[in-house]
């Protein structure tokens, strides 16, 4: 039989199969889809119930009491959610300016040829696991931390000057500063790649007429590119503070570990995560488990408000484009 | 209008002084990295030897391995991409083909980015309160659904990015031939698409291999060798967790040996996965 | 300033006797949401001929194809009213069954669209849905659908090769060989040479030519030149409406409306 003995030949249709399949396909896409709101709900439920008899217990002191104390039971969340905003919002003011200047730097000043694997050290920084940072930070960096930062400022500082009341505590390398520092490391490098990302989305007929005025390197940044992507830069920073918030390994080798208000950046304080790194398997209670809970749901609120604020941000952003 | 010099001057002076700082951290980020991955390598490679990848952790004082920690992540992170990969391309799917512009589409949108960001020991929390806490103990697959629950929403939003981004006219070229939908999801999105959902699955890999939060209260750790993961399964972040903050030294060797591992397959993976990226850009 | 005259609104459809039509198009509207795209369109379309729509961009043309396979259903927000009849059938009716009809009409797209498969499996892929054929049967189709397109020849010794490989006049050339393995009886081309090189469209055009044997032919052109080489039946269409309808030789030599002779003679356009 040849080609053209069957291209005259009638041919013979049915109906294709898979009408059954395929909304057989679309439903399991749609499950899937739906899990992720179960997930997320289910999150909340599970916190919710868990915490719940630590917030009957101590009411609305729970969010106010600073003491926490496991032999007496008494469970307050002020030391660990006010180490979890102290730590992060420093963080974050430490991080931003670098991470703004490693954008700018790769996508204005750097040589071409050194763009690619700059770049790329960056974001081999954002995949090193934060357990590695923890631990750098507890073995490297708290000794250096301690002699050549701590330990002069403390001995500088003039007894009742304010430079003491910032510096006092153990200069053994941790505490609230020094976790800071740490995060700060961590959260870098995301934030720098989404920066410049966000840079790089800046039409080059914009840059290149801002240049054709004659504005140098730093005014074309600050005042046309950067404001270019207000929006999505604040989005970025807003999910550079959610990731610090629920950071754990990062900050709980080195930030002390104790529950009071940390009464200078030296001293050691806590966050919800190390709280609940810390105590959740040798828990001494049903109660302190449920308080330890009930954090948790505290950091889950926190963060939920930043990603959605951050999510809007963005969202603005995108649209513009 | 006459430019004043002075003006041109101090703008030359503003413009050196940003470009400097911009240089500066830029170094100092640089010098950041070099610092940690030196730390890792001196610390790291001291404490690597055969026995870490062959025997079990071993008490305070004697000699052993890492090699049941390793396995145990291994076999953890494994059903975890299994669960993950499923679950993440179908809702990936969804959102790309069958979800449009639909409010409910904007949601799982939405509730996939927050799952993305969320703190990882929040999903701890939770997998404990559903798979550990009802049945009264620690497992392997908790662990593994914890990790799981962390991989899904990078599957999800890797999916959907990389097929919006088959021409419409690949779909319409199905439709005019009267295939179904799912057939054409199946046959020439997929496939179209292959190359980028491996990177995602890749990158997903990356990040729970470096988890620690989750698992700390899902799996627990176990001293011995074990396969089984209905009992509390040993991994390698939580044995360096434990290790590291020890007083031992062989142990903080051991906790040093482990996070290098750790490392180097993290950055082995993302680096591969760029690489693939790269591929599939020239293609 | 120009002033309206009723050479503005003047339309002129030649009809064509019913056994040589193959599809009538009857009154059709078409609304992008609330603006109308295609207004009270009227025209047959001659069974195994070519019939080009030509006209300025927006006017519609890609619009009326479309609706010819019912692809608009695609896009929620996009409507079409009135009747379009194949061999007697309402293509527009919600009974109708769209798979068959996708079978029976074909599509192939401006920008050359090769699935990420072999080249075989390319062609074959259409067939699969439809045809249960043993291995040799596919063979013979497949052979037979790319010898129509004009590829048989490039690419006889690399069918396991995969699509992407070929170049973009090959490509397109693919899509038509998937398109036409089906068997369809309508063959709609949207602009098909537009994305190719002058030689690859040149090659495309005799192609369509000789498909004509076998195929009742829509094509949606850009080109003036390109529908009056390989049409018989050419349509000029604008702002959503069918200006004039007839015979390609008298299209283009004996217009009977001004608009259509100004767009010919390349007034405006």
């Amino acid at each position: 039989m040849t080609a053209a003995d069957l291209a005259s030949a009638p041919t013979r249709r049915t109906r294709p199969r898979g009408a059954l399949v395929a909304q057989v396909f679309e439903g399991l896409c749609f499950s899937a889809a739906t899990a992720l709101l179960v997930a997320l709900g289910g999150l909340l439920v599970s916190l919710f119930i868990g915490g719940l008899p630590a917030f009957q217990k101590a009411g609305f002191g729970f969010f106010t009491t600073a003491t926490w104390n496991p032999v007496t039971e008494v469970y307050g969340a002020a030391g660990p959610v006010v180490g979890t905003v102290i730590t992060s919002v420093l963080a974050l003011a430490l991080a931003l300016p670098v991470a703004g200047g490693v954008a700018f730097f790769l996508t204005e000043l750097c040589p071409a040829p050194l763009r690619r694997p700059i770049g790329t050290a960056v974001e081999l920084l954002a995949g090193i696991p934060s357990i590695v940072y923890g631990m750098w930070g507890l073995f490297v960096f708290a000794p250096i931390f301690s002699k050549y930062v701590q330990m002069p400022l403390m001995m500088k500082a003039e007894p009742g000057s304010l430079l003491e009341k910032l510096t006092s505590g153990v200069p053994n390398g941790s505490g609230i500063l020094s976790a800071s520092i740490i995060l700060a490391i961590m959260i870098l490098p995301f934030m720098a790649a989404t920066l410049r990302e966000l840079l790089l989305t800046v039409p080059a007929a914009v840059r290149e007429s801002a240049y054709g005025l004659g504005a140098t390197t730093a005014e074309v940044v600050l005042k046309v590119t950067l404001p270019y992507v207000r929006a999505g830069a604040i989005g970025a920073v807003m999910l550079g503070l959610g990731r610090a918030l629920g950071e754990t390994m990062a900050v709980t080798f080195i930030i002390g570990n104790s529950h009071g208000f940390p009464a200078s950046v030296f001293d050691s304080g806590s966050t919800i995560a190390s709280t609940i790194a810390n105590e959740f398997t040798e828990a001494t209670s049903p109660h302190h488990t449920a308080a330890l809970v009930a954090l948790g749901l505290v950091l889950f609120v926190i963060t939920f408000i930043v990603l959605a604020l951050a999510r809007l941000l963005l969202g603005r952003a995108e649209q513009r484009l | 209008m006459s430019v004043s010099a002075a003006r041109i001057a101090r703008r030359r002076v503003g413009n050196l002084v940003f470009s400097g700082f911009c240089i500066a951290v830029t170094a100092v980020a640089l010098i950041a990295l070099a610092a940690i991955l030196w730390s890792l390598l001196s610390q790291g490679v001291g404490g690597l030897n055969l026995d870490v990848f062959v025997k079990s952790t071993p008490a305070p004082g004697s000699k052993g391995g890492l090699a049941n920690a390793i396995v145990g992540s291994i076999m953890m992170c494994a059903l975890a991409m299994a669960i993950a990969c499923v679950v993440g391309v179908l809702a990936g799917t969804w959102l790309a083909e069958y979800a449009g512009k639909s409010r409910y589409g904007s949601v799982v949108r939405f509730i996939n980015d927050v799952l993305l960001s969320a703190p990882s020991i929040l999903v701890g929390l939770f997998v404990y309160e559903l798979l550990v806490a009802p049945f009264g103990g620690f497992s392997g697959f908790a662990g593994a659904v914890a990790l799981a629950l962390l991989a899904v929403p990078v599957i999800t939003r890797t999916t959907e990015d990389v097929l919006s981004l088959q021409p419409a006219t690949l779909r319409e070229a199905g439709v005019a031939l009267g295939a179904p939908v799912s057939f054409i999801i199946r046959k020439v999105l997929w496939r179209a698409a292959r190359s980028g959902m491996l990177t995602g699955g890749l990158l997903a890999f990356a990040r729970i291999s470096g988890e620690t939060a989750p698992l700390l209260f899902t799996a627990l750790n176990n001293q011995f060798f074990s396969l089984n993961l209905a009992h509390p399964t040993a991994n390698l972040p939580a044995v360096i967790f434990q290790y590291a903050l020890s007083a031992y030294d062989d142990w903080r060797r051991l906790a040093w040996a482990g996070a290098l591992l750790i490392a180097a397959a993290v950055l082995g993976v993302t680096v591969l996965a760029r690489t693939l990226a790269k591929e599939q850009r020239r293609s | 300033m120009n002033t309206m005259t009723a050479t503005d609104f003047e339309t002129s459809i030649t009809p064509i006797p019913a056994e040589l039509t193959k599809v009538e198009v009857k009154n059709l509207n078409f609304f992008y949401g609330k603006s109308i795209a295609l207004k009270s369109i009227s025209a047959p379309i001659a069974r195994n001929q070519v019939t080009a729509l030509i006209g300025p961009s927006g006017c519609g043309k890609s619009t009326l194809l479309r609706t010819l396979n019912r692809m608009y259903g695609l896009y929620p927000g996009q409507r079409a009213e009135g009747e379009i009849l194949m061999d007697g059938e309402n293509i527009l009716s919600p009974r109708m069954d769209l798979a068959r009809l996708r079978s029976r009409i074909g599509m192939v797209f401006q920008k050359p669209t090769p699935f990420p498969m072999s080249i075989y499996d390319n062609v074959a892929f259409g067939v699969r849905l439809y045809e249960k054929l043993s291995k040799a049967d596919m063979d013979a189709r497949v052979e037979d659908a790319l010898r129509r397109s004009a590829l048989w020849d490039e690419v006889k010794d690399k069918l396991k090769e995969s699509g992407l490989g070929l170049s973009g006049g090959q490509q397109q050339r693919l899509c038509v060989a998937r398109g036409v393995a089906v068997r369809p009886e309508v063959l709609l081309l949207d602009e098909p040479t537009s994305a190719l090189d002058p030689i690859s469209s040149a090659r495309l055009e005799e192609t369509v030519s000789q498909l004509k044997v076998d195929h009742t032919i829509v094509i949606v052109t850009h080109n003036l030149g390109q529908a009056a080489r390989i049409s018989d039946y050419t349509g000029f269409m604008y702002l959503g409406e069918l200006v004039e309808f007839g015979p390609t030789d008298q299209v283009f030599t004996r217009p009977s409306t001004r608009r259509t002779s100004d767009y010919i003679t390349g007034r405006f356009g």
